[in-house]
Order: structure tokens, then C-alpha cells, then sequence
């Protein structure tokens, strides 16, 4: 409903181009002696142009005991800046016509603008503002910071299953930061400060951890000027920028895990394994094998669990890759009267059947369209555009697999599927999740 | 787009020296690009189906869209969620496939295939690659043509309702929703919730399905909407391919009574004391899609409830932190549909934010709006028509209620123009009569004790009905003792 400044984006399937039928991406790209990636997309079928600034940090670098804190970050970089009042992000582009918003996600934080595209120059002008300074006072921060803590509430407290969504990555992960909700809590939101603002901005704001895309209704020559004479303008800070280099280990036992919420009047359960970084090889394999168990009312758990057995109201599943281990999770919202064991039982013996035997070449065939379609649908607007190709930039660490990720879902067998279902659900251990009403 | 000129003068946005290292003004806007907008050609079969088509080229995908124009509002008084079932049930079987046989083939192509009803009408949309279109749009065709309504799925779509409006009901946002449909609409047609309730839906029998097709699903009162990479020439003759053969019963769907009085505003607190979060909605009648202050509701919402920087959104999120966000529409409908303003935020500050919404709701009927507003809420509402026109499911939808409402298709070409004619002395004539927050019933779903005394101190014969008591099946709202 309220989608602005979101937090944690849904995993979308980055799925591209190269089919006959699928029009090409082209992009042009260069990298600014401040060590900022641009790249720009021509595309002039509509008056408007995208614009997104992808920063390689997100809720996986949330300081120690400040859970959530990248995300209200993020709030943050609509507030002040040296030459911009508080809110003139908005003046920029709701007032013209336009748009603009950001979500944090594990591994990046992603601002994005829609504007007429004769507000380029100036969109580009404000980018290189709130990428080159801060200057929120303690008034703003404290007013935004409540206002995530109503997010908290919104996303969290209020919905049946927002504490469920939140243990799936908390139970999943014995080690690596993933495991610190995005959303954070109100004690760790509490905790942070203004100094922690400016702290994070010099930190990781800067732009040699930052890339820059835009698509749309643009002139090559005059944006790559803009581009050098706002941006190229941002110094580069000398310090290095700090990594995540904790490795979540491969489980070596199976573990269960109970946990509760309030106004749950349909118990959830949910399965998780460990898969590993968008990179491997075995990412597509897996994006298919999570379409067929899940997409779609023929999909294997809607058929199995939904309709023959009416065990569960709802049941998903997501090959959830990211930079680092990612997790592959099965999960139903048991209907009325179900248990919960019977639920776990059917969702494991639906990955089960998926890797006892290939799947047959219709229902393979069926996944490599839908996931096609999807990515086509994603691609009819310029921000669509935009996100495909940055996720191939900073998911995949290279800008061709716009391009080349449909290929290689192309390539994938019934022998692919079965083989990594296998190797990374079956032969693995799993996180088991329950989630029932707390008591009163 | 003039608008975007005359908000850059508004905002003052001075030339920059080309010089400048660190250049502390945004640069202005160059001149404005001219927003193409489609143009639909339509056709109508010889059974009276109506079909549209907009071309689109660019990604190689269509968007259809089936109306049929009847929807909620044509529920039997008794069986609230009739005709959401009926166009639920459109995919679970037909006279010549299964339900997994429909599913397995539609998402074969990568393509959806979505049923369900709205108020005024029941809709069926496909998207799907346009080397695809005439296979999916056979589908279309059967489920919409032949469904069976067997009753092994009527049984297991209602038990699947059930459990889904059990989670719904434990939802603030939710349950506020369908309690203010109740105090805005009382027992008028639109007066119930568009799913049904667990009771209703119970009580919904085959027969009464069955009914409900055949009454209504035909091609004089239908519409058939297609959007994308697809010529006109070939989209009618695949329309005509798959529909031509539709016969309907030869007598109109009949016209529903209009609501004529509506009941007095209340102040209804739903007792959840389980609540997250409190969730609080202002609700009044609106208007009718066909009114001619069409532009206008728009441009007044836009100021009050509409986008981020709309005044809700300001005073509640933006200057106090006291919500992740509030805003306000109209649900514009062939008779009067209903306007609502909501906003979720903790249960302390429940009683304080419905003041706020009705402070706001006044002030637009008060006080003239400034131009330096005005400019930049018209420009949002033209900035989001572009959008939505850029896919081919935004440019379906908007040809589609045009259709659906008997409107001009012409209109779209207006709508720039007809936004900018809207001046401030008409915002604040329009937001006295159809705005006024005295008039609006408040409907607060959260944990009371935390917010009843404000609340009360602020509105008068505030009605407090605990979640155990609470009946979504009547107006009055409280189980019979």
C-alpha cells in the first residue's frame, strides 16, 4: 500500500536478454576518475528518463547494535544536504511530474527517480549533492527515525505474518550479518544517532562504492558533460571501504526453530537452506526450480498443497541469491485445521520429487517462459530498464549478464534442476520454521 | 507539458555560472518534451461485444483485459462476495478443461491469466508474450464462455476465502476498511465487502453462481480491452475468432437502483487489543466516475492525500513523524463511491492523527491553496498519467474504465488540458461540499485504551465495539445479543 522508501526489496529475477524476440539493452558505459561507474541507456520512446544511484552497501553493513540502520539510512538521504533544504529531492520531482524513491536490500541501497526528461541536468545536479554531503540536524533525524519505527510497526507488528517473514533470514544464518533483520528493531533504531549518519555517509557514500544509471530520454554527449561536472565532481575519499568478510558456514545439522506472533489466526512453517552467491554457476538452475515449485496456480505446491491436499491457504518458495550465501526457502500459511507437521512434511516431499527424477521438457519449458515474460514486463519502462541492468552490475558484477542471464537460463536442463535441488536442498541440512499464535 | 515550466518558475530555479566548482543552485529544466499519448481504435462485433485496441510497440507483449459491467455492486443483498466468486471460479474448469489443465496451459505460454470482480465490473486479464496472444486469448475466451462451476471447486475456493478473510480480519488496515464500507454506504448496493464475509460466503450456493454468469457474463454487456505490440486489424480478427460465436441471453443486464441517502457520519472504534499498530481511516460518499468535477476530485485529493508531499503525508509522516504514511483517494464508481483518507501509526497516536486527518480535510474547503502548491500537485497527476501510460497494463486499465463508464475514449486526450483549467477558488468550492471532515465517519481499528481519551476528547459519541463483538455482516456492526 504505502510503498515509498521501502526497505528490503523482493528478489527480483534477474532474467535477461538475448532471446530473438527480446529487445536489446544497449548500454554505454565509462568509469569517472573518482571511480564512479556510469552507465546510460538511449531510449527515446517516452519524455521521461530514469535515473539510479546503486551504492554497494546495505543491511548486511548495519553497524553492531544498530540493526535496521542502513535502511534508515536511507530515509536520511531525503533530508538535507550542503545546497539542498530538507525534502527538495521531492520539490525536484513529485512537483515536476515526477517521482523518486529507494529501497535497502541485504547487499546495495538503491535511490531511483523518474522525471520529464528536460529535469535530467538537475536530477543529476542533486545526486552529486546528497553523494558528496549530509547536513541533517538532530530535529530531522529524530523525526525520520520515528517515522521507521512506525515502518517497524507497519511491516512488523501490525500484519499476521511480518514476524515470520523476519525469522526466515534470523533462524537461517548462524554467522553472516544477513541474519540481523533489514527492518531492524526499535531498540537497536533507538540506539543510533546522528554522529552514526555521518559516520555511515563518509563511509560507504561515496563514488567509488557507487554506480550511476540512467535510462531514458537522454543525449549521450550532453549527459556524459552533466555527469563529469556533477559527479565527476565528488571527491574520492582515500580510506578504504570496509567489507563483510564473514563466511556463513555450510550447516552440519538440521535445526528447528519456534516461533510465534500476534493475531496469527493460520499457522505459517517454513524451510530454508543455504545456496551460494548470484556468481555460482548453479543461479539459474535454481531461479527455475523455485518457478516450478511455486509459480503460478500449476506450479508444484500450489497443485500439491493448495489444491489436492487443501493443506495450506498460500504456499511460496524464492532462490533468494545474493552476494554472499543466499538461502532457497519453501514456505505455506496452513489452511484452517492443518497441522504444521503436515505441512512440513508435504513441502519436503515436494523438493524430494523435484530431485528424485528430471523434471519433464513442458514443465521446464514452462518456467524458462514465465521467467522470460516477467523480465520482458520489467523491461517495458525506463526504471525497468535501469534495475535490470544494475542488478547485472552489482549482483552478478557484470553488466553483460543483462544480456547473458537469459542465455544461460536458456541452457539450463531438467538434469540442471534436478542436480542442484540435490546438491543444495536435499543433500544439505535444513532451518525448519513454525510459526504459531503467541500465548495470550 | 506546460505545467513542469510553470513550477520551475515557481520554484525559482536561477541559471548557474558555467563555471562553478561546487554549484550550490540545481540547474533549471530545458524545454519540455511532448507526451505521446495512444490512440485507441475500437470496433464492435456483431453480438455486441466491444472491442479496443491500442497499439504499442517497442517490448514485444500484449495486455488484455475482459470486462464485463457488473461487479459487487450486483450482489444479492444476502450473499456479499457473489460476484467476486463467480470470477474466481472462471479458471477452475471448464466445459472442455480442468482447472490444472487451464493453469498448466496458460502458464505454458509464460503468460497470466487473473479473474475477479470489482465494483461495476468482473474483469479477466492476460499478459503474455505477443507471438502468443491468440493462444492465450482462447483461454480468455473458455473461461470467461464455458466455465462449469463444478461444485468440488466452488467447496475449495470457499474454504480458501474463508481462511483468507480470517487472516484479513486480524489485519488494523484491513478490518478498518471493511467497517468504514458500512458506515459510508449503510445497506445501499455498494454497502458490503467485495469478498464477502465467512457468513455470506457460506450461505453462496451453486445455483446462485450459475445465475450470476449467465445473467451477466454476455457480450452486449462486456468489453474486451487489448494493449501492446498488436495491430488493430489482427487484434479484431483474433477477438472475433474466439468471441464471435458468444450469444447471450437477448434482455439487459438490469440497472441498479441508485443510492439515494446516505447514513449520518459515526466515530467507530474497533477494540483490538492485540494490535500492532493502530489503523485509522476518515471515509465520506464521493463521487461518480461520470461526474464532471472528474478533474477536480483529482486535483483536490492530489493536494490533500495524493503522493508524498500531499498535506496528510506532510503533517502526519513528513513534519511528525507519526505514521510511514497517509494519504487519501476517491474510489470513483458508476454511482457515488466512496472517499477515504488513511493512516496506520502506533496505537498511542491514533486519537491525535484522526484529528489531524479531519483538521486537513476542513482546511481545503477554508482556505485557498496557493499557487506554488497548486502547480506541483497538477503536475504529479499529469507526471503519473505519463507513467501509467508507458505499459501496456496501465494503458488497458485506463481505456478500460473510460469504456467501462461509458465515457468518451476522447477523454484521454483531456485529461492534461482538464487538470491545468482547475484553479484554487474551485478546489476550495468543491473540498467545502464534498470534503468536509464533519462529515466524515472515523473508523479507528487498534488497542482503544491507548488512545480512547484523546480521541474523545476531540469527537464526541465515540462508539467502541470490542473485536469479539464486532459483526462485519450488518451496518449496525455489533453481534445480535
Amino acid at each position: 500500500m504505502l510503498v515509498r522508501r521501502v526497505t528490503i526489496a523482493v528478489l527480483l529475477i534477474a532474467a535477461s536478454a538475448a532471446a530473438a524476440s527480446f529487445p536489446p539493452i544497449n548500454y554505454r558505459h565509462r568509469t569517472l576518475p573518482n571511480g564512479l561507474e556510469v552507465y546510460s541507456i538511449e531510449d527515446h520512446a517516452t519524455p521521461t528518463v530514469a535515473i539510479n544511484v546503486w551504492y554497494r552497501v546495505g543491511s548486511k553493513n548495519d553497524p553492531e547494535g544498530r540493526s535496521g540502520f542502513a535502511h534508515l539510512f536511507e530515509h536520511i538521504m531525503f533530508k538535507a544536504t550542503a545546497h539542498m533544504k530538507s525534502e527538495m529531492m521531492d520539490r525536484l520531482t513529485e512537483d515536476v511530474g515526477g517521482m523518486n524513491n529507494a529501497y535497502t536490500h541485504p547487499d546495495r541501497t538503491v535511490y531511483y527517480e523518474v522525471v520529464p526528461s528536460n529535469y535530467l541536468q538537475t536530477l543529476l545536479w542533486a545526486e552529486g549533492e546528497r553523494m558528496g554531503s549530509l547536513t541533517v540536524d538532530e530535529a530531522n533525524f529524530k523525526s525520520e527515525r520515528d517515522v521507521v519505527k512506525e515502518e517497524y510497526r507497519f511491516r512488523v507488528l501490525a500484519p499476521s505474518y511480518g514476524r515470520f517473514n523476519n525469522a526466515l533470514s534470523k533462524d537461517s544464518y548462524a554467522v553472516h550479518p544477513y541474519k540481523r533483520p533489514g527492518i531492524g528493531s526499535i531498540e537497536n533504531l533507538d540506539a543510533s544517532t546522528l554522529a552514526d549518519v555521518q559516520a555511515f555517509h563518509s563511509t560507504y557514500y561515496r563514488p567509488d562504492n557507487a554506480v550511476l544509471i540512467v535510462a531514458g530520454d537522454l543525449d549521450p554527449k550532453q549527459f556524459d558533460a552533466w555527469v563529469d561536472r556533477y559527479l565527476g565532481a565528488v571527491p574520492k575519499p582515500s580510506t578504504a571501504i570496509p567489507r563483510v568478510t564473514v563466511k556463513e558456514p555450510a550447516r552440519t545439522e538440521e535445526k528447528h526453530f519456534d516461533e510465534h506472533g500476534a493475531n496469527v489466526p493460520l499457522p505459517a512453517v517454513g524451510l530454508t537452506w543455504l545456496i551460494p552467491p548470484a556468481q555460482n554457476d548453479d543461479t539459474e538452475a535454481l531461479q527455475i526450480a523455485s518457478t516450478i515449485l511455486s509459480e503460478g496456480d500449476s506450479s508444484r505446491l500450489y497443485q500439491a498443497l493448495v489444491y489436492k491436499k487443501q493443506l495450506a491457504q498460500r504456499a511460496s518458495s524464492n532462490a533468494d541469491t545474493r552476494e554472499d550465501t543466499g538461502l532457497f526457502t519453501v514456505t505455506a500459511v496452513m489452511a484452517s485445521g492443518k497441522k504444521t507437521e503436515d505441512g512440513i512434511t508435504a513441502l519436503r516431499q515436494e523438493v524430494d520429487a523435484l530431485g528424485a527424477k528430471p523434471v519433464g521438457a513442458a514443465e521446464l519449458e514452462k518456467a524458462k517462459n514465465l521467467i522470460i515474460t516477467g523480465a520482458l514486463r520489467e523491461r517495458e519502462t525506463n526504471d525497468g530498464k535501469a534495475g535490470a541492468l544494475g542488478e547485472a552490475i552489482t549482483q552478478f558484477h557484470d553488466p553483460t549478464y543483462v544480456y547473458r542471464g537469459l542465455e544461460r537460463l536458456q541452457a539450463v536442463s531438467a538434469n540442471d534442476v534436478q542436480r542442484v535441488v540435490k546438491k543444495y536442498l536435499i543433500d544439505a541440512k535444513a532451518v525448519v520454521i513454525t510459526y504459531t499464535q503467541e500465548a495470550k | 507539458m506546460k505545467t513542469t515550466l510553470i513550477t520551475a518558475a515557481a520554484l525559482s530555479l536561477a541559471l548557474l555560472p558555467a563555471f562553478a566548482q561546487v554549484e550550490t543552485t540545481p540547474p533549471p529544466p530545458a524545454a519540455p518534451r511532448q507526451l505521446q499519448i495512444p490512440k485507441p481504435v475500437e470496433k464492435t462485433l456483431a453480438n455486441g461485444l466491444r472491442v479496443i485496441v491500442t497499439e504499442k510497440k517497442g517490448v514485444p507483449l500484449v495486455a488484455a483485459r475482459l470486462l464485463i459491467k457488473n461487479g459487487g455492486e450486483a450482489d444479492p443483498a444476502n450473499l456479499p462476495g457473489l460476484a467476486d466468486t463467480a470470477a474466481s471460479l472462471l479458471t477452475k474448469g471448464t466445459t472442455t478443461k480442468s482447472a490444472e489443465e487451464i493453469a498448466r496451459g496458460i502458464e505454458a505460454l509464460g503468460a497470466t491469466l487473473d479473474t475477479g470482480a470489482g465494483w461495476d465490473e468482473s474483469s479477466a486479464d492476460v499478459s503474455v508474450m505477443s507471438s502468443k496472444l491468440p493462444q492465450a486469448l482462447a483461454f480468455l475466451a473458455d473461461v470467461v464462455r464455458h466455465p462449469t462451476f463444478k461444485q468440488e471447486e466452488i467447496d475449495r475456493l470457499r474454504q480458501q476465502n474463508i481462511d483468507a478473510l480470517s487472516v484479513a480480519m486480524k489485519q488494523p488496515g484491513r478490518l478498518a476498511s471493511f467497517v468504514m464500507t458500512h458506515a459510508i454506504f449503510g445497506n445501499s448496493p455498494y454497502g458490503h465487502n467485495l469478498g464477502g464475509t465467512p457468513q455470506s460466503l457460506a450461505a453462496i450456493k451453486r445455483d446462485d453462481i450459475v445465475a450470476f454468469h449467465r445473467e451477466y457474463y454476455r457480450p452486449n454487456n462486456a468489453i474486451l480491452i487489448l494493449g501492446g505490440d498488436i495491430a488493430p486489424a489482427r487484434a479484431f480478427a483474433i477477438a472475433q475468432e474466439q468471441f464471435g460465436t458468444w450469444k447471450g441471453a437477448p434482455e439487459l443486464a438490469r440497472v441498479l437502483a441508485a443510492a439515494k441517502d446516505f447514513p449520518s457520519p459515526r466515530v467507530i472504534v474497533v477494540d483490538m487489543p492485540a494490535a500492532g499498530q493502530a489503523a485509522v481511516v476518515a471515509g465520506r460518499p464521493g463521487l461518480r466516475r461520470a461526474d464532471p468535477a472528474y478533474h477536480l476530485s483529482l486535483v483536490a485529493n492530489s493536494i490533500l492525500g495524493g503522493g508524498y508531499s500531499s498535506r496528510l503525508n506532510e503533517e502526519i509522516r513528513i513534519k511528525r513523524g507519526l505514521s510511514y504514511g497517509a494519504g487519501s483517494s476517491f474510489d470513483l464508481r458508476s454511482d457515488v463511491g466512496p472517499f477515504t483518507a488513511t493512516v496506520q501509526t502506533k496505537n498511542e497516536s491514533a486519537g491525535e492523527v484522526a484529528g489531524l486527518v479531519v483538521d486537513e480535510l476542513n482546511k481545503l474547503g477554508t482556505t485557498p491553496v496557493e499557487d506554488a502548491e497548486l502547480g506541483p500537485r497538477k503536475a504529479v497527476l499529469i507526471g503519473g498519467f505519463g507513467r501509467q501510460l508507458e505499459t501496456n497494463a496501465g494503458i488497458v486499465s485506463r481505456i478500460g474504465t473510460l469504456a467501462l463508464y461509458g465515457l468518451d475514449l476522447d477523454e484521454i486526450n483531456r485529461y492534461i488540458s482538464g487538470v491545468q483549467a482547475i484553479t484554487a477558488a474551485d478546489v476550495q468550492k468543491f473540498a467545502a461540499a464534498h470534503l468536509g471532515g464533519n462529515d466524515a465517519s472515523i473508523v479507528i481499528v487498534g488497542d482503544a485504551k491507548k488512545f480512547l481519551p484523546a480521541l474523545q476528547q476531540r469527537f464526541k459519541n465515540v462508539e467502541v465495539i470490542p473485536i469479539d463483538e464486532l459483526d462485519v455482516n450488518s451496518a449496525t456492526l455489533r453481534k445480535a445479543k
